[in-house]
């Protein structure tokens, strides 16, 4: 009796820990999914109703390059159809990779640091007390697309449509977060769990796009979480075998990170660290040596995405302009909506180029927030008692990022230009250099704002560091779908950007921005030279 | 030929001080974190060439000191410096410093050799032939990542770095935590080590015992404050000595003595503590009968006691 009492006692204990730990975020990102979905619901009679006919959207939706970006467009006539479309991509990614992101963190990361060493001693066992876990993310997850549909409903759409949206893009999220919980028992660090699982949703993510963009190979996204969802389409055919297939696959993944829980050490993941191993000294002379050193792993991680999603745009390339030249009058449609230079193999690549601020700027945040995260556990207090001033080393970690930065811009111009001279399309590789580097301000503003944060309010560095990539591009996607106030998407650095190499470069405007994050990093600098250290 | 002078002299000593500055030296050194005072009021002068044990309960204000010692936080108000350096400019005064934090955390996917590498690298200097020879005596293998240490073993790593720079300051917080008896002894071999070549040593620790045995002088302090600084037999004198007469005849009446507290009578024994200079107590005594008087000074745990627990009474 007492036992029973107490092993209940003890699960509802855990799960008030996870709760503590998810809900804040869980919360943010519950209302951008419902915000979003509202503000383009809301906007949809201003944009669909008067930029465009819906035959004309529809007929720039079948084209290829539009597919591969946003997926497979249906039922873009009714305000429902036109939301789904227009934000279900985003908002899928953004709940899917928040859902590995969550769950690494409040699993393997909580072990990697020992702090389950404790609550693992207790009468719970590892399944018991990640089962807590998985209860609570799942719950997060289904709050925020239920979200999206509850929104959606009351906007006046059909409520079939809505539910079985709602139910797509939670059970997208459900996989990923059972894809994370299963890395999370395979690999013994947190850094190898939210790798390999990001992974798992990037191949996911370009096989809906290879599916979306060639018909022929249509199929591959049945394979993938995010084509199931396009596949449901919601709206219009309201299916529910894709939805089937995926809630299958969540739990089988999910029953196997459980199952697979139990047989392993605590602390260790089942595939076994190396107990020793000879030193590799590279980079290990300077702090600045030793921040790239730090950087080098994760950025052959976040190369290999960037690099094989630009791949394909590039293969793509021509595929847009061969469209526009079979159907001139959609052209001088497309022309008419400000679309003038999407049919140039130029001002598609110049459209997709000006995404790529998004994954670097996350990239750029990213780096200074694991500075935070290894000041706060005390690894960088052994470098801090060094004869090395707060600003050398920080110096180090901002110099390494750049770097990191410029690899990245280069690897996608470098890997569209490939794509591009394989599919014989005319983007010379100065041309893809020129439209990629001229990201950098929002990358530098990702940068500044990280850095900003870590000077002055260092446990928010990730959220204000992603703010201008997350943030501005969310505001801008909301300024296309919907009729907002001029100053509104003004305050995105996306507005600011012009469309190179379509366009020639917004100079004035570039540098402001570049002006602007070089500030707010020296205010930054100036926080943490005067801060107490954390840990 | 200097000193026969008083003027020459003072012109002596305060040359002397420019050129030896002090390893360690505070004023009015104080933290405050929100409602909490964690260290208020810290004047401290450590010596170069000592080595200086600093004593508290947890809570006390040692790790908080240390941390404002080596500029990973800044203080409310005063100043402190290392070898007559700021200590905020971390740049210049760990030049001449090494440090082990109380709860050491490596980069897990470094390996031992790879740490001390980077260590010896970024450092004040590194003593290579003295650092595999610490390697050795501390029996650490290098070849495991970091993740992969336990508390004791991430503990060498760390003290092997520091011992290793030779740095005329080594700042250690709580360093010996985590080993065991065989390892504490090296602990305290190589601190000796570092005092035989002029070092200088800060030990916080807990390790009465190990104090006793390293330290020239401790500092104790209690909720922030500095309530102590002496020598070790200093403070032996200023606290009770146990005292145990026997006596052939009758036992004398001690009560009210100056100095003397807790009277036991055990038959033709007697008990008590003394505080002070023994004077009142032995003259007490010359009129009786004694056959022995065994006194035995207080151990530096029975101190700390004093200041903390019981003596608090």
């Amino acid at each position: 009796m007492t036992a029973i009492g107490g092993g209940g006692a003890a699960r509802a204990a855990v799960t008030r820990l996870a709760l503590r730990q998810v809900r804040r975020p869980a919360l943010v990102v519950s209302a951008v999914t419902a915000g979003v979905t509202a503000v383009v619901v809301a906007g949809y009679e201003s944009t669909a109703g008067t930029a465009l006919d819906a035959a004309a959207l529809a007929a720039l939706a079948e084209n290829p390059a539009v597919r591969t970006l946003f997926g497979e467009p249906f039922a873009l006539d009714t305000p429902g159809g036109f939301t789904v479309w227009r934000t279900g991509t985003v908002l899928a990614v953004l709940l899917s990779v928040w859902g590995v992101l969550a769950t690494t963190r409040v699993t393997r990361g909580e072990e990697e640091s020992g702090r389950w060493d404790l609550l693992l001693a207790g009468r719970l066992t590892v399944p018991a007390v990640l089962g807590r876990h998985l209860a609570v993310l799942n719950a997060a997850v289904v709050i925020a697309g239920a979200a999206a549909g509850i929104v959606l409903v009351a906007a006046g759409t059909p409520p079939g449509g809505a539910l079985r949206y709602a139910a797509g893009l939670v059970l997208v999220a459900l996989f990923a977060v059972a894809t994370a919980l299963l890395t999370a028992q395979v690999m013994p660090t947190r850094a190898g769990a939210s790798g390999s699982a990001l992974a798992v949703l990037g191949v996911g993510m370009l096989a809906r796009m290879v599916g979306d963009g060639v018909a022929a190979l249509g199929w591959l996204r049945w394979l993938s979480p995010y084509g199931l969802l396009a596949l449901v389409r919601p709206y219009r055919d309201d299916r529910l075998l894709p939805l089937l297939v995926l809630a299958g696959a969540a739990l089988l993944v999910g029953a196997a990170a459980t199952a697979l829980a139990g047989r392993r050490d605590v602390r260790a993941g089942l595939v076994a660290a190396p107990a020793g191993r000879p030193p590799r000294k590279w980079l290990l002379g300077t702090v600045d040596g030793f921040a790239v050193r730090r950087m080098s792993r994760p950025l052959a991680g976040w190369s290999a995405g960037i690099g094989a999603y630009f791949l394909l745009i590039g293969l793509l390339a021509t595929s847009m302009t061969d469209f526009l030249s079979d159907n001139p009058r959609f052209a001088e449609l497309a022309a008419q909506a400000g679309f003038t230079e999407l049919g140039s193999v130029r001002g598609y690549t110049a459209s997709l180029f000006v995404l790529l601020a998004v994954p670097v700027g996350v990239f750029a945040a990213s780096r200074l927030a694991e500075f935070v995260a290894a000041e706060t556990d005390g690894r960088l207090t052994s470098l801090y008692a060094q004869p090395i001033s707060r600003n050398r080393l920080l110096t180090a970690e901002t110099l390494a990022t750049l770097g990191g930065v410029a690899v990245l811009v280069t690897v996608a111009a470098t890997a569209t230009w490939l794509g591009a001279y394989l599919v014989d399309a005319p983007l010379p590789l100065a041309a893809a250099l020129a439209g990629t580097w001229h990201v950098l301000p929002v990358v530098l503003l990702c940068l500044g704002a990280a850095i900003l944060a870590l000077g002055w309010l260092p446990r928010a560095t990730a959220a204000v560091g992603v703010l201008p990539a997350i943030g501005g591009f969310l505001l801008q996607v909301l300024a296309d779908s919907a009729d907002l106030p001029g100053w509104v998407p003004a305050i995105s650095p996306f507005t600011h950007l012009a469309a190179v190499p379509a366009e020639s470069p917004a100079w004035p405007a570039w540098w402001i921005m570049v002006g602007i994050a070089v500030l707010a990093a020296a205010l930054g600098r100036l926080g943490h030279r005067r801060r107490d250290l954390l840990g | 030929m200097p000193g026969s002078l008083v003027g020459g002299r003072v012109l002596n000593n305060l040359s002397e001080a420019a050129v030896h500055p002090p390893a360690i030296r505070t004023e009015h050194l104080s933290k405050r974190y929100g409602s909490l005072l964690a260290l208020d009021d810290l004047d401290l002068t450590v010596d170069a060439g000592e080595v200086f044990g600093f004593l508290g309960p947890n809570g006390a204000g040692k790790s908080t000191t240390i941390r404002l010692l080596l500029g990973l936080a800044r203080p409310t108000a005063g100043q402190a410096w290392i070898f007559g350096t700021a200590a905020a400019d971390v740049a210049t005064a760990h030049q001449r410093l090494a440090y082990v934090p109380a709860d050491v955390t490596l980069w897990p996917q470094l390996t031992g050799a790879e740490i001390l590498e980077l260590l010896g690298a970024t450092g004040p200097g590194v003593d290579v032939a003295y650092r595999d020879e610490l390697v050795d005596r501390f029996a650490l293998d290098l070849s495991k990542p970091g993740r992969a240490y336990s508390t004791g073993n991430r503990q060498k790593v760390a003290l092997i770095a520091a011992f290793a720079t030779r740095a005329p300051l080594l700042v250690l917080d709580e360093p010996t935590a985590g080993l065991d008896p065989l390892m504490e002894r090296e602990f305290r071999r190589a601190v000796n080590e570092a005092r035989d070549t002029g070092s200088t040593v800060f030990l916080s620790s807990h390790q009465l015992a190990e104090v006793e045995a390293v330290c020239d002088r401790v500092g104790i302090l209690r909720a922030g404050r500095l309530v102590e600084v002496a020598t070790i037999p200093e403070l032996r004198r200023l606290h009770r000595t146990e005292v145990l007469v026997r006596f052939a005849g009758p036992v004398p009446e001690l009560t009210g003595v100056a100095g003397i507290d807790g009277v036991q009578v055990d038959g033709a024994a007697l008990r008590f503590t003394l505080t002070g200079p023994p004077g009142p107590a032995l003259r007490a005594l010359a009129g009786a009968d004694l056959t022995t008087l065994t006194m035995r000074e207080p151990t530096l745990e029975e101190i700390f006691l004093d200041y903390y627990g019981e003596g608090s009474r």
